[in-house]
């Protein structure tokens, strides 16, 4: 029990000492700021002006997707991300989606697209495909 | 005699082998915490707000008992540590699982990002019985 207590210590250490490092750059409250948030009907409204990113696994995609969708998901980032970028101005809000509330791949390639493409205005849409849907019936 | 050198060198393999995977556990998380506090956060069993926190503890946590298993101090420590640790990502899993949630489970980084749930659960099982044998063979040895 003592030596489990002394390691939980020490682990706590580095831990403390990383999270001060962070603590700028990370969301502590929710998992995505309110601000990079989009609902259905918000990114229905930006009209031409947005381009939709889908981040489910090209076998979704496939199957069905948003119209005009390009498909940016981490499986294949390296392959897409170039011809993401092709269709990309930087006038246009980027708005991604993954299948439901419960997915983090759009929150993931958001987070690449601002970290590893420094792009701005990227958006990732509420609920996902499962909402998408929803607003089309 | 030679017979209880190749034992004590087995056991000796398999503190090596688990200390290790969970060092490399440890290290791919720490370099990533946001990218581990979401996949955390996708099991839908914490908050977002401890989520989060754990993501920045429990890499270390995973390093300090892997390196405990490995140089053989604070031994028992990270045995019992690591062994709940495994035994409530496991159940985590399946919960998750049979919930129909669409998770990667984190264990590895962005490296077992397009793992199955079988390869998931036969890995996690396998480390489980290692931490197990490793502390039975401990307590007996006592």
């Amino acid at each position: 029990m003592r030596q489990a207590l002394v390691l939980a210590a020490l682990a706590l250490l580095p831990g403390i000492g990383q999270a001060i490092y962070f603590r700028d750059k990370v969301s502590w409250q929710s998992p995505i700021p309110a601000s990079e948030m989009v609902t259905v009907a918000q990114a229905r409204a930006w009209d031409g002006n947005v381009i939709w990113v889908d981040a489910r696994p090209d076998v979704e995609f496939e199957r069905d997707h948003v119209p005009d969708a390009v498909p940016l998901n981490e499986d294949r980032w390296n392959e897409l991300l170039p011809q993401f970028l092709a269709t990309w101005s930087p006038e246009k809000r980027v708005v991604v989606y993954c299948s439901s509330q419960s997915c983090n791949a759009s929150r993931e390639v958001a987070r690449r697209l601002r970290g590893e493409a420094q792009l701005k205005d990227v958006f990732v849409l509420q609920g996902g495909w499962e909402e998408w849907l929803k607003s089309r019936k | 005699m030679a017979e209880i050198a190749k034992v004590k060198f087995a056991w000796r393999i398999i503190d090596l082998v688990v200390g290790g995977v969970f060092i490399y556990a440890g290290v791919v998380k720490a370099f990533d915490p946001i990218h581990f506090a979401s996949d955390i956060d996708n099991y839908k069993t914490l908050p977002w707000t401890m989520s989060v926190r754990l993501a920045f503890y429990l890499p270390w946590l995973e390093i300090f008992c892997g390196i405990a298993l490995i140089a053989r101090r604070l031994y028992v420590g990270g045995l019992s540590l690591l062994t709940p640790l495994v035994l409530i990502f496991l159940v985590a899993t399946i919960a998750a699982k049979v919930r129909g949630l669409d998770i990667t489970c984190g264990c590895f980084g962005h490296a077992s990002q397009n793992w199955n749930f079988p390869a998931h659960l036969t890995l996690d099982l396998a480390i489980l019985a290692a931490l197990l044998a490793l502390y039975f063979r401990f307590e007996v040895r006592k």
